[in-house]
């Protein structure tokens, strides 16, 4: 009996053993990289594409485009073949015995996960980033052999690879967005609704029949830009104002509410979460993928304050009708401010210049300075970037900021 | 009975780990090659480590790179044979690997990239 028991127990630890190493074999000597779990998809993790190449998707019409995959097609043949493999698997003759295997192109779930910005990211930084430097990807850089056309070809002739047709966007391949999805629906649905309409039902509850209402995320008109006037912001600038969120007019219901914000500061939400929240937003509204190349708005080095240069600004104040809203000392309080209406019709308060830690696109020279020349799409605040020179913007930065009492005394000790 | 059960169970365990650990694919780029000792050391990053690892040829060691096949009727790669001296610094190559003593012993390099 006890021999029977020993046998039973002694052969299961032989299969506990055997499943074990079936499931997760040990790390190899060498180069600690064996586990084929973690190398499914070539080890490659669809993390969100880092800021800089953010906005880089690749145009649609380039996904089907003949002359674009058959000029991809001869670029990847030449020097991505020999570790993709000819039949994009993945397994060229370099590329079988390498400890991040390359990307399998005909693996449909793992295609569908990137989004053409990573893809771009990968292709142009190959494996120098992280996390695939630390994987100890041997992918090299293309950015600085390929131009940019060149690369969204070889992506496009990759993407042949997967069988899909069609253009590589999140409204073909939902689950490229997910992770963000499901971000969105804990933070921002309450108030920008399911749809990103900003009809969430928190969204009527927070100032009724006034403006600022939660941002209608899939219209074409986003307040807080880098962008000219009438363009969509840039992923930047979603991640700007995601971070630090909306600051608000204040009222007496946010007394002794420091720091009010009517849009949350995600500062604590980890950086990959919002940049992948950001995706999903940007999944919500065509126009980002539909659009072009992304201009963004210069500021310059910001000049030295000096007393001369507040007083011309405080002409400009004057001759730019700025006091008609914001009034002449600058409390929001000019004649036409009891009229103010946004581009839903709602009445909207002109700013309180005397506050700028209220001023919802920061309050830095830098942020003045944008916000003037890109104005407020959707409200009264319009672009002074074609009527104003860059020196003229900077004079009536300096005045705009010297209303306030910590601009004033910064205008005087700069008068001293 | 209880001993042969022993001996298989430990024996078991003793193969999985040999097995485990003998070969093992090492990438990276070559830091320097020493034609006279028969090493290349490689620079190679694993789980955020990066390490040098050197690579100990044995007689007869082949290195190869791939270059498209050029004969009629012949499509994707071919070896092309290299000798050692050829590897240079910068290069990225995949080496299978064996662990004799204490030294990692190859008998196949493949260049994966010529930069």
């Amino acid at each position: 009996m006890r021999g029977k028991t020993f046998a039973f127990l002694a052969l299961a630890s032989v299969l506990l053993v055997i499943v074990l190493w079936v499931a997760h074999p040990p790390a190899s000597r060498a180069n600690g990289e064996k586990d084929e779990k973690d190398n499914d998809k070539g080890g490659h993790a669809h993390v969100p594409a880092p800021l800089e190449y953010a906005d880089a998707h690749v145009p649609l019409a380039v996904w089907t485009d003949p002359a674009m995959i058959a000029r991809g097609k001869e670029i990847y043949t030449v020097r991505c073949a020999v570790c993709h493999g000819d039949a994009g698997d993945g397994k060229g003759p370099a590329g079988v015995a390498l400890s991040l295997k390359p990307s399998d192109f005909r693996d449909k779930s793992g295609v569908a996960e990137m989004r053409d910005n990573y893809w771009f990211w990968r292709v142009s930084e190959g494996g120098t980033g992280e996390p695939f430097k630390s994987k100890g990807s041997a992918m090299p850089p293309w950015k600085g052999e390929l131009s940019v056309q060149d690369r969204w070809a070889v992506i496009a002739y990759q993407h042949t690879f997967s069988g899909h047709q069609g253009p590589h966007v999140p409204w073909e391949h939902p689950e490229s967005v997910v992770v963000g999805r499901d971000i969105y629906v804990m933070a921002c649905l309450p108030c920008h609704g399911v749809d990103g309409k900003g009809d969430g039902t928190v969204a009527a509850t927070l100032s009724p029949r006034r403006a600022p209402q939660p941002r209608d995320l899939t219209s074409a008109e986003f307040k807080f830009r880098s962008t000219p006037s009438g363009q969509l912001p840039t992923t930047g600038d979603l991640f700007r104002t995601l971070t630090e969120g909306v600051r608000g007019p204040g009222g007496v219901m946010t007394i002794g509410l420091r720091g009010y914000r009517i849009m949350p500061s995600f500062r604590y939400m980890p950086e990959e979460q919002r940049l992948e929240v950001i995706e999903y937003v940007k999944s919500l509204n065509r126009a980002f993928r539909e659009r072009g190349e992304v201009k963004i708005v210069g500021v310059p080095t910001p000049p030295p304050v000096t007393p001369e240069r507040i007083a011309r600004g405080k002409k400009l104040y004057a001759d730019a009708e700025c006091l008609a809203c914001h009034g002449e000392r600058g409390r929001g309080d000019g004649p036409s401010a009891p009229t103010l209406k946004d581009n839903r019709e709602l009445p909207i308060a002109a700013t309180d210049l005397t506050r700028p830690e209220r001023f919802k696109s920061g309050s830095r020279p830098e942020d003045v300075y944008r916000t003037l020349v890109t104005g407020l799409a959707g409200t009264p605040m319009p672009s002074y970037g074609d009527s104003l020179e860059p020196d003229q913007t900077w004079d009536l930065v300096y005045y705009l900021l010297s209303l306030s009492r910590d601009g004033r005394r910064a205008a005087g000790a700069a008068a001293k | 009975m209880m001993r042969i059960m022993g001996a298989v169970v430990t024996g078991v365990l003793l193969l999985t780990t040999v097995v485990g650990a003998d070969e093992a694919p090492i990438s990276g780029t070559v830091k320097s090659v020493d034609a006279a000792a028969q090493t290349v050391t490689l620079e190679s990053t694993v789980k955020g480590k990066t390490r040098q690892v050197v690579v100990h040829l044995k007689p007869g060691a082949k290195i190869v790179k791939f270059i498209r096949a050029i004969e009629p009727g012949k499509t994707g790669f071919v070896e092309q044979p290299l000798a050692l001296t050829d590897l240079k610094p910068g290069w990225v190559v995949s080496v299978e690997t064996k662990h004799e003593g204490n030294k990692e012993v190859a008998e196949l390099v493949k260049v994966v990239l010529e930069r």
